[in-house]
């Protein structure tokens, strides 16, 4: 007990003793979190989209109007056979124009004259799995235009498109800024360490002279690294729960998706990796300084 | 040769330890010496004749280029790393800069030593309290070291490095920085200790001091042992 008592005094004073060294790297290590934390929200958040999107992912194969059925049949099944398509719905030429007709009551822009002839083509409306798959189905199914059954195949791939080159520079991008950031949070809790092992040498020579094990002397400063990253941590953590609202209408807009909730799991899961990786840049930087210094 | 290592009386043995540094340096050569249990032996040599290096050896600060140094029964050399801390809790040493904490009164300087060291903390008081008083510094036990005279820190330095109960105290120039009177004293107080029954190693320059006890002198000149005599003098 009086081996705590001491670790947790002795590095309470360390951090202390040298205030500005070590709110500068409380808020570096912040910063970082920060930067990780918007990171796995913003994953988070794209991962969500993309899902959303990729349900709503549709080619719209349209029929010729002397189609033999059978064939559109036939057709229908060769296409379900494919694993990556999840719903193929066939859309007659009479369910068309009562789909034209809604759209019609519900905007004044659009006025239907004539209904006595149908222009509107039968369809097939294949609904994909995977966003990702779309380029490939889509010219598989382009093969189909001029052999009786398929007119034309229409397709919408640029949103999302869009969104998975979004995901993946983020992915790369946010992935490499972080590992800078987590250098530079690494190299600067070292520093502070630093610092606070040589305004302790001489109490750490001595330790060393009367017996104190390597361990005993590392604790404190160990402990202090893990303070300075709790503190980012908080830090970091009001941010996010100030910021997080405003954050996420911004980015609800620019992606033009429906709103997204992130719901209380993910946000106590985004609290526990933001104070996990505090506490290990703390104590690893922590332990790198005082290792280098125990080992002269 | 020494002959039966590390057995007998011997609480010290070095068995033709030579040290050489990295810049080439022989600091020790063929150094063989046994110190005895209950010994006062004083280490005498002009600077750099190895008497700094022979008692970082015994505390395991650094390794010997060649031969075996034996402490306590415990093979100083091939011990890990981890068995250094233990080793350093039967050997007191104090120096000649007092190695005080400041910030520390002296019963924390004393008691110091054995927190870090894993004892509680009434341990710790009882301990303390008894090595003051063997000082003679329990009326000071609250006073800091930049209240203290130099005689004062040294005894507190002693305190610290008895607290633990060692088997061994070594003393590099204890009374170096201390002007005649309360070197005096210092030694006065490391007979005493020893005549408890703490085998004493004390590295000086003091002439007067090392021919007026006539104790055992080991002499070093140039790393090798030159002289060692039962009640030795410092000038042959």
């Amino acid at each position: 007990m009086r081996r705590l008592e001491y670790v947790v005094t002795t590095a309470a004073q360390g951090f202390w003793r040298n205030p500005v060294m070590s709110l500068a790297s409380t808020f570096t290590v912040g910063l970082m979190l920060l930067l990780f934390a918007f990171f796995l929200a913003t994953d988070r958040g794209l991962q969500a989209a993309v899902g959303v999107l990729e349900s709503k992912v549709e080619l719209a194969l349209f029929l010729e109007d002397d189609a033999r059925v059978s064939d559109v049949l036939d057709l229908r099944a060769r296409i379900e056979a494919d694993p990556a398509v999840s719903r193929v719905d066939y859309v007659t030429k009479e369910q068309a124009m009562a789909r034209l007709v809604d759209i019609a009551a519900k905007r004044p822009d659009i006025q239907i004259v004539d209904t006595s002839e149908n222009p509107l083509q039968a369809s097939l409306e294949v609904k994909l799995a995977h966003a990702q798959d779309a380029p490939r189905v889509t010219a598989a199914l382009r093969q189909e235009i001029g052999k009786g059954v398929v007119s034309d195949v229409v397709d919408n791939p640029q949103v999302v498109d869009k969104l998975l080159t979004i995901t993946r520079v983020l992915s790369f991008g946010g992935l490499a800024v972080l590992a800078m950031m987590l250098i530079v949070a690494l190299f600067v809790i070292v520093n502070t360490i630093r610092i606070a092992v040589h305004a302790r040498r001489d109490e750490i020579e001595i330790m060393k002279l009367v017996g104190a094990t390597d361990w005993f002397v590392r604790w404190p400063f160990i402990l202090e690294g893990m303070l300075v990253g709790a503190l980012g941590a908080m830090a970091a953590t009001a941010v996010v729960l100030v910021a997080a609202g405003p954050v996420m209408n911004a980015m609800v807009s620019f992606i033009e998706i429906l709103p997204l909730s992130f719901g209380t799991t993910f946000v106590w899961q985004l609290v526990g990796s933001v104070f996990a990786l505090a506490l290990a840049v703390g104590g690893g930087g922590a332990m790198l300084s005082v290792r280098a210094h125990l080992a002269k | 040769m020494v002959a039966l290592l590390g057995r007998g009386n011997q609480l010290i043995t070095l068995d033709d330890v030579s040290k050489r540094y990295p810049n080439g340096t022989d600091a020790l050569r063929d150094v063989d010496l046994e110190i005895d249990s209950g010994d006062f032996v004083f280490l005498v040599g002009s600077s750099g004749a190895g008497k700094s290096s022979l008692i970082r050896l015994l505390i395991r600060e650094e390794l010997p280029s060649s031969g075996r140094v034996w402490v306590d029964g415990q093979d100083v050399v091939r011990m890990k790393h981890s068995a250094v801390p233990k080793l350093r809790r039967r050997v007191g040493v104090v120096f000649q800069d007092f190695k005080l904490l400041p910030r520390k009164t002296v019963a924390e300087n004393v008691g110091f030593a054995l927190l870090v060291t894993g004892h509680s903390g009434e341990e710790a008081r009882e301990e303390t309290e008894r090595a003051l008083a063997l000082v003679g510094l329990s009326q000071r036990r609250g006073h800091f070291p930049d209240q203290l005279s130099g005689g004062e820190k040294q005894r507190t330095a002693i305190a610290r490095a008895l607290v633990s109960r060692p088997k061994i105290l070594i003393a590099d120039e204890p009374t170096g920085n201390l002007d005649p009177v309360t070197s005096w004293e210092i030694i006065k107080l490391l007979v005493r200790v020893n005549e408890l029954g703490t085998t004493l190693l004390m590295a000086t320059h003091n002439a007067e001091i090392v021919n007026a006890l006539r104790r055992r002198v080991v002499h070093l000149d140039h790393g090798m042992v030159v002289r060692d005599e039962r009640e030795g003098q410092y000038a042959a």
